[in-house]
């Protein structure tokens, strides 16, 4: 009697370990995401009070455009405020200061860090200064036109010494230097991996800039006056008519950190999103647990009703287990957060992304948040199974054994159908005209529908998926086959994850390959050269505008065309032009002109989208008011209409628009047609050659060119699939825990098995493809839900633009191969537990 | 007439515990069981009866001594082979919880013959089924069967693979008696018509009747055997052995 007692105690104690387990991985995604954004916060919080920590003033222009994605363009300030600045009485020291694009080149001729994937390549002003955000830490500062200095991880990743000579790519085009000196920001080598190259005052506005003017002014000051009054000062004694504000130190701080703190907060949003879906995924494994263990007991639960417990009593005892089993699982998973995103930290660590360490920030809101959102999410998934084993009635105390009940009624079937028709309808009537806003509300009546359909739906499907394994495996497979459909609630809720995270693994990548198509159809469209030129830097540098004007003077190039984007405000919005060199346009790249000629687009002239001109009534000969960055008001006369606008968007005007302005301006690509004859063999020396002159872009043939256009796709993608991975490392949890509790059950069974002559590795098969059904069955219902939870979202987004939908064949392919390996991998403790039955105990036992 | 022997045990022990704490579930048994005979063994609760049927069966490890089956000394064996062996060789039947309940009884009848990709041989396994009278019950699962039927798929499973020995441990024993004798019938049919080797573990009387020799045992001891028994004989056995 004590052994059997013992035995209930660690069947219970292995029973708590495994409920436990979904709600840790579900609440340590949620206090890892919250402790990792928490200390990223802190991070740069810290790296900007120490970056402007002996700034007591800084003056800047009040002209700037606001674009979208919280992109700002400022207007430069004239340099001669420097010295204005520097008469204020109470003025110790100032600063001009730089911040453009420069590309440091390696000594193998590569620029140094990634282009456009990673951190940022700076070019700034580097001098002695009170407020100095770099230090010297070897040599000096730079001192004239052939001298630059690096940060420390630059020097150290291009292997540069002092008196070294260093390629430096600026927007005006590429110079070399001599290295004078290393220097260093605050405690780290490089802030967040960018790159610096630094300069005097004077070379740093003649090479990175426009001659005469910088970015802002730091002022450093003698003590004499408080930072409010300082500021109040300066700003006093620079006219009006410069068009500046003066910021006290503590407010420039604060904005800058607020600006990242604002960039971050996408970041922090997007994780913990995710990490809710996760919760969410979680919570059925938790739900499945508690069904299946209470099941499990109905005997002993049954046998307490016998006795006089009441059904109160009997669902109170369940609901108080699952309470400690929240507390418990939320905790621990709270500490597994913390250790997470300090893996996340060595992460960012390993892929160079020097950040000042300051430890981990653990907020008091994520302890109470994963603590709370942990236990209500445990108790809310315990309610129903503790609720139905409170109705077991005391005579199922004498029944022989103790199967959950598999009768599904009708009503459930009727539920999910109606579910599933109400969301059918809400997505129905906005493809016909209702808001897009009623879209989410459509897609969660068809997820609900689905779900509480799951297990009218399972064993159908789950015999229908099981159908090879009996072919292929012979009687092991039919059990397998038959065990994953005995019991279709317990093998929905198991599925259930699978389903979730699958759906929203295919909706993203139809979504994908629905952009992937489109933008590979536009540039097919309009690209009409043989080669291009892309760089990867979006909205910060680019390919400089004499590229283009270079190639075209190569004897193989037949034309060469460049195309940038320039920040204005029309309007008072902040809006992005296209801008195009006409004089050789045409042929190259095609915008589909419906009225006027590339002759009409001057620097006086706009040209803009069919789609534009239509939602605006306008026509040609209208004028526009556009605002460039450096203030200069232009009014530009409509002279042409275009049709394709996936590119070129609404408007498009010529680069001589700011040949007068102090407004600076790249090319995003540069397209090449090739002269008839010319092989792709010397077309492509010749280009290579050019391309390697200026240290910036990338040379690639039409398709190669399209190629990448339309997967650039891909990263994002490659972000979400990461994230949507903590749903599928649950899934499988779910699915081991399910079939260790599945094995526990049918110890008789496999017992009886063994006896008759079943081998061991026949038990493992018959688990194993138990598991591979299971896993098939979420993923095969996922992919026709995500697929056409990707048709609607593509739908919803075809005012952006989006008007072709495609299903993402690859990745569905993946995802069922994936679903395989998974049902494989979660089988393999559960399969090695089945084969450790025993035998005699299984089959003696009465 | 003297048959070979289907199954041999040789003083076979079975220990359990050590030192003070020993318990001898099997003493040095030796025993015999004849092809082509239906063997009862008898013997009070925990005289050792199941654990010399476990034991001789492959089901558990003995302490020492040895066991053939179809002249296969089955000590030698690794799991694996032991376990093909019960498969191939031998034919069980127990008291409840007999059949895979996802199976049907078609199915169930030719587990160890599926278990092994082996064919079978379709004569003789219609034959076993005609014999236990489950020729319209085949597509059924269990739970759509009675006890009874149940048991009758458990012989014919038995049965069907041709093993050189049936274990059966209290077939009957969950059964009300018309069944049980039923079953008993069916045993003794099989023996008598298809020429089968049963052994049989009852602790009941009147089952023991239906075999051919009853082997009694007693503190994991041979106590004593009875040839052609009934049951009034087997009654008084059990009286002198001081039952």
């Amino acid at each position: 009697m004590f052994r059997i007692a013992l035995k209930g105690i660690l069947g219970r104690k292995a029973r708590l370990v495994l409920t436990s387990l979904a709600v840790i991985l579900g609440t340590s995604f949620l206090s890892g995401t919250a402790v990792f954004s928490a200390t990223l916060n802190r991070t740069f919080d810290n790296l900007f009070s120490d970056v402007f920590r002996n700034v007591d003033s800084y003056v800047r222009s009040t002209q700037v455009i606001e674009a979208d994605f919280g992109a700002e363009e400022r207007q430069r300030i004239p340099v001669e405020l420097v010295d204005m600045v520097k008469q204020v009485p109470g003025v110790a020291d100032v600063q001009a200061d730089i911040q453009a694009f420069a590309r440091i080149i390696g000594k193998d001729g590569q620029p140094l860090g990634s282009e456009g994937a990673g951190p940022p390549t700076f070019g700034g002003v580097g001098q002695e200064f009170k407020g100095a955000l770099w230090t010297i830490s070897e040599g000096r500062f730079a001192a004239g036109p052939t001298e630059v200095v690096l940060d420390e991880s630059s020097a150290k990743a291009g292997k540069f010494a002092l008196n070294d000579k260093v390629k430096v790519v600026a927007q005006t085009g590429s110079r070399e230097f001599t290295l004078v000196g290393i220097a260093s920001y605050g405690d780290v080598r490089s802030p967040g991996g960018a790159t610096f190259a630094l300069f005097d005052l004077a070379t740093a506005q003649e090479f990175l800039a426009k001659p005469g003017f910088v970015d802002d002014i730091l002022v450093s000051g003698d003590g004499t006056l408080s930072d409010e009054e300082l500021a109040k000062a300066i700003s006093a004694a620079i006219p009006s008519s410069y068009k500046t504000e003066t910021l006290t130190g503590a407010q420039i701080t604060k904005e800058t950190q607020d600006q990242i703190g604002t960039a971050l907060s996408f970041f922090s949003i997007l994780l913990s999103t995710f990490s809710y879906i996760a919760l969410g995924v979680g919570s059925f494994v938790i739900y499945n647990v508690f069904s299946i263990s209470a099941a499990q007991r109905q005997r002993e639960n049954a046998l307490l009703r016998a006795i006089g417990a009441s059904k109160k009593q009997v669902t109170r005892a369940l609901m108080i287990e699952s309470v400690v089993v929240g507390l418990f699982g939320s905790t621990i998973g709270l500490f597994a957060g913390i250790g997470l995103s300090k893996a996340l930290s060595a992460l960012l660590k390993a892929a160079s992304i020097d950040l000042p360490s300051g430890g981990l920030v653990v907020p008091s809101s994520a302890i109470i948040n994963t603590i709370v959102v942990g236990l209500i999410v445990t108790v809310a998934s315990a309610w129903l199974p503790a609720r139905r084993a409170g109705r077991v009635p005391p005579l199922a105390a004498m029944r022989e054994t103790a199967i959950e009940v598999v009768a599904l009624s009708r009503r459930r079937t009727l539920f999910g159908l109606l579910l599933i028709a109400l969301g059918a309808a809400t997505i129905i009537a906005v493809t016909s005209g209702a808001s897009n806003k009623w879209l989410g509300l459509g897609i969660l009546f068809v997820f609900s529908g689905t779900i509480t359909l799951g297990p009218v739906i399972a064993r159908p499907v789950a015999l229908l998926l099981g159908k090879p394994a009996e072919k292929l495996r012979g009687v092991t497979g039919t059990m397998a086959r038959q065990n994953s459909a005995r019991n279709p609630k317990r093998t929905s809720r198991t599925a259930a994850p699978v389903l979730i995270g699958v759906a929203l693994v295919t909706a993203v990548a139809a979504l994908a390959a629905s952009i992937s198509t489109q933008i590979d159809g536009v540039f097919t469209q309009q690209f009409k050269g043989d080669y291009a030129i892309s760089t990867n830097a979006r909205g910060f540098g680019g390919l400089s505008p004499s590229l283009a004007d270079d190639i075209n003077t190569l004897p193989e190039v037949e034309r060469a065309t460049g195309i940038g984007l320039l920040t204005v405000k029309i309007d008072g919005k902040g809006q992005y032009l296209t801008t195009i060199n006409p004089a050789t346009v045409d042929g190259v790249f095609d915008i589909g002109l419906t009225s006027g000629t590339y002759a009409d687009l001057t620097a006086e002239t706009i040209f803009v989208s069919q789609k534009y001109a239509e939602n605006n009534k306008a026509k040609l000969g209208d004028t526009l008011q556009v605002t460039l960055a450096d203030a200069q008001v232009k009014t530009l006369t409509i002279a042409g209409i275009y049709e394709f606008d996936d590119i070129a968007g609404k408007y498009t005007v010529s680069r001589d628009l700011i040949k007068d302005s102090t407004v600076i301006n790249f090319d995003l690509g540069v397209y090449i047609k090739l002269k008839s004859g010319v092989s792709d063999q010397s077309a492509r020396t010749v280009l290579q050659a050019a391309v390697d002159k200026y240290g910036q872009g990338t040379l690639l043939s039409k398709r190669e060119y399209i190629d990448k256009q339309s997967g650039s796709i891909n990263q994002l993608l490659g972000l979400i699939y990461g994230l949507l991975f903590l749903s599928v490392i649950i899934a499988v949890v779910g699915i081991i825990i399910t079939l260790l509790l599945s094995v526990f059950e049918r110890q008789r069974e496999i017992g009886l098995l063994r006896a008759v002559g079943m081998t061991k590795s026949q038990v493992r098969t018959t688990v194993r493809w138990e598991s591979v059904i299971t896993s098939l069955l979420g993923a095969v219902v996922g992919i026709v839900l995500g697929v056409g939870l990707g048709w609607v979202i593509v739908y919803a987004l075809r005012d952006q633009g989006l008007s072709s939908f495609s299903v993402p064949v690859g990745p569905t392919v993946s995802i069922l191969v994936m679903a395989f390996v998974i049902g494989v991998l979660a089988a393999v403790y559960p399969a090695w537990r089945a084969t450790r039955v025993n035998l005699l105990a299984a089959i003696t036992t009465a | 007439m003297n048959n070979p022997s289907a199954a041999t045990a040789t003083n076979v022990s079975k220990i359990y515990g050590h030192g003070d704490s020993e318990v001898r579930a099997l003493d040095n048994v030796s025993v015999q069981f004849e092809t082509g005979k239906f063997t009862a063994i008898m013997g009070p609760s925990g005289s050792g009866k199941s654990t010399l049927m476990h034991c001789m069966a492959g089901l558990d490890e003995m302490t020492q001594g040895s066991v053939t089956i179809a002249d296969i000394d089955i000590a030698s064996l690794k799991d694996k082979d032991l376990t093909k062996l019960r498969r191939d060789k031998i034919g069980f039947v127990f008291q409840s919880f007999n059949l895979v309940p996802t199976l049907t009884a078609d199915e169930n009848i030719r587990l160890p013959l599926l278990l092994g990709n082996n064919k079978g041989n379709e004569e003789w396994i219609q034959k076993v089924i005609n014999t236990v009278h489950l020729q319209d019950r085949l597509t059924h699962r269990p739970s759509e069967l009675s006890g009874g039927q149940q048991q009758r798929v458990a012989v014919a499973r038995a049965l069907a693979s041709e093993p050189a020995i049936i274990f059966a441990d209290e077939p009957t024993g969950n059964l009300d008696s018309t069944t049980g004798n039923e079953i008993l019938s069916f045993m003794r049919k099989a023996v008598d018509e298809l020429g089968q080797t049963i052994v049989m573990v009852t602790h009941d009387p009147v089952s023991a009747s239906y075999a051919d020799r009853i082997v009694f045992l007693k503190d994991g001891k041979i106590a004593g055997e009875l040839l052609n028994p009934t049951p009034e004989l087997v009654l008084d056995y059990m009286k002198n052995l001081g039952h």
